[in-house]
């Protein structure tokens, strides 16, 4: 190549690299949104093929799936909402009345006398106590009017999000045809390849995740029914195990954020109950509140899940190294916070697949 | 009447040269015409100079391509020996549809050409869209390679 033609080359790659590192802020949310509806498809793709060869319309298949997805959705926030509603209604009344004071005066108490002199002062006392609980329902209730308040933003992003999510699923083969289009024929079947490849990797991943998302959230609501037939009176277990399910998609963290839910319930419905404060496991280790029984199962949930779910359903599909997978996490959590860390793991799946072809483009070079 | 029928009313059916092309293919046989429609939207047509590599030796194989016009050799670059000098309508490298094996020989352009390409993610589709239609294919594939191992069992009987 001509060294001008090659510094002309250089210096426009800069100037798009500049140009687009200016304009990416302005796109952010539309390639979020882009993100996001490229991962539905790939989640619904499947689903959406086999449907299209028994019904005969594609069009119809992509209606069917997504309109009982949506379904089931809508359902599931509704119920969540108007459950959490109740819960949150039973608390505060339970704030109200006078026994609930006497009850946590007797908890602080109680927990000062169990624990060495050195911690008594970090125990609050038991108004303190009230007023924090008053607090935090103030906060839980100042957060989902804030929720609310943001609600036309999500349910416009979220409708944005489906329309061109049936836009891909219906236009899918089209876009992938123009796509290929593009493709030199020196490269059109290596490209091809990394094409199937990174498609087989998403899809791959996806479905696992989401087999491993459902396991989880069984297993965590069987698990807080075993827990309620021992007398843990936890509410919402049904949510609690999806929630748990969800987080799961986040690697590392999210079993702990699962748990979180679980505990603030228990604490919520059993504070003024004698037989749940002194609770023990197995008669031996004090689990005030059920709170170490629900960590313990949420555990055993997690190694059923790490050793059993998901090595079958995803097996080594990204095949990662734990310490890319903790790098990359707190990269994906850095740059974009838990969204971040939702995505990090099947972007580093993709980089992974384009990094192979390229070694295997290089090698095979002479071929093309 | 009829005759104005004919040159008013009735339109002349455009047959698509893809699909042409398509159903003379051996592996494509026996399809309605609304099968062959939904071949051709996951098929690839891409255009050839002249001299130009559609694939080389040993590289990797991912389907088989129908001439639509041009001429193509198959020849093995090493000895120059040429196995085949392929025409319009004719077809290649459908062994690639099945197995993930390097190409045994190199296809080059002779004069400008214009190929359909039918590779294996797209046969892959076929089967998960349109499972009749896969199974079809499949069985057509498969009575082209027995007609192959037929072929070269003679040979083969014939050297002896």
């Amino acid at each position: 190549m001509d060294p001008l033609q090659k510094i002309y080359k250089i210096l426009l790659f800069v100037i798009v690299s500049f140009l687009g590192w200016i304009i990416l802020p302005f796109f952010s949310p539309l390639i979020l949104i882009l993100i996001f509806s490229f991962l539905l498809t790939s989640v619904f793709l499947q689903s959406v093929d086999y449907l299209e060869g028994y019904v005969g319309s594609r069009t119809l298949g992509v209606v069917v799936v997504l309109g009982l997805s949506v379904s089931v959705g809508i359902l599931f926030m509704g119920s969540f909402i108007n459950s959490l509603g109740i819960q949150i209604k039973t608390f505060s009344n339970k704030i109200q009345k006078d026994n609930f004071a006497i009850a946590v005066e007797n908890l602080s108490t109680e927990i000062k006398l169990l624990l060495p002199e050195f911690f008594n002062n970090l125990v609050p006392d038991g108004d303190k106590v009230i007023l924090m609980a008053k607090n935090f329902l103030v906060n839980i209730f100042q957060n989902i009017l804030a929720l609310l308040g943001s609600a036309g933003n999500f349910i416009f992003i979220t409708f944005i999000v489906l329309v061109f999510t049936i836009i891909l699923l219906i236009e899918y083969h089209d876009f992938k045809r123009s796509l290929v289009r593009f493709i030199p024929n020196k490269y059109l079947e290596i490209g091809l390849r990394t094409i199937y490849n990174i498609e087989k990797q998403i899809s791959k991943y996806l479905r696992g995740q989401i087999l491993a998302a459902s396991s989880v959230a069984i297993l965590s609501i069987v698990g807080l029914f075993i827990l309620n037939k021992v007398g843990a009176n936890i509410t919402l277990i049904i949510f609690i195990g999806i929630i748990a399910g969800l987080a799961n998609l986040i690697p590392m963290v999210g079993p702990f954020i699962g748990m979180v839910p679980a505990i603030l319930i228990t604490i919520m419905n059993n504070i003024g109950n004698e037989s749940a404060f002194s609770h023990y496991i197995f008669n031996i280790i004090p689990s005030p509140f059920f709170i170490l029984d629900i960590i313990l199962m949420f555990i055993v949930v997690q190694q059923i899940d790490n050793n059993f779910i998901t090595p079958i359903v995803i097996g080594e599909s990204v095949g990662l190294h734990p310490m890319i997978v903790m790098i990359v996490l707190i990269i994906g959590g850095t740059l974009m916070g838990p969204l971040g860390m939702l995505f990090a793991i099947p972007a580093t799946g993709v980089l992974k697949v384009l990094l192979r072809e390229i070694i295997f483009i290089s090698k095979n070079s002479h071929l093309l | 009447m009829e005759a104005l029928y004919k040159n008013f009313f009735r339109q002349k059916k455009k047959v698509d040269p893809v699909i042409k092309a398509l159903e003379k293919v051996p592996i494509f046989e026996h399809l309605s015409e609304k099968e062959l429609k939904n071949i051709v939207q996951l098929t690839h047509e891409r255009e050839y100079k002249a001299d130009e590599y559609i694939f080389k030796k040993h590289a990797p194989a991912e389907g088989m391509y129908v001439i639509l016009n041009g001429k193509i050799e198959i020849k093995d670059p090493g000895s120059g020996s040429i196995f085949a000098s392929l025409n319009s309508g004719d077809f290649f490298g459908e062994l690639a549809l099945l197995d993930e094996e390097p190409r045994s020989a190199s296809a080059v352009c002779n004069e400008p050409s214009r190929l359909i390409g039918f590779f294996r993610s797209d046969l892959l589709t076929v089967i998960k869209r349109y499972p009749k239609l896969g199974n079809k294919i499949l069985l057509n594939l498969s009575r082209v390679l027995g007609e192959r191992l037929r072929e070269t069992n003679k040979n083969i009987i014939k050297l002896k």
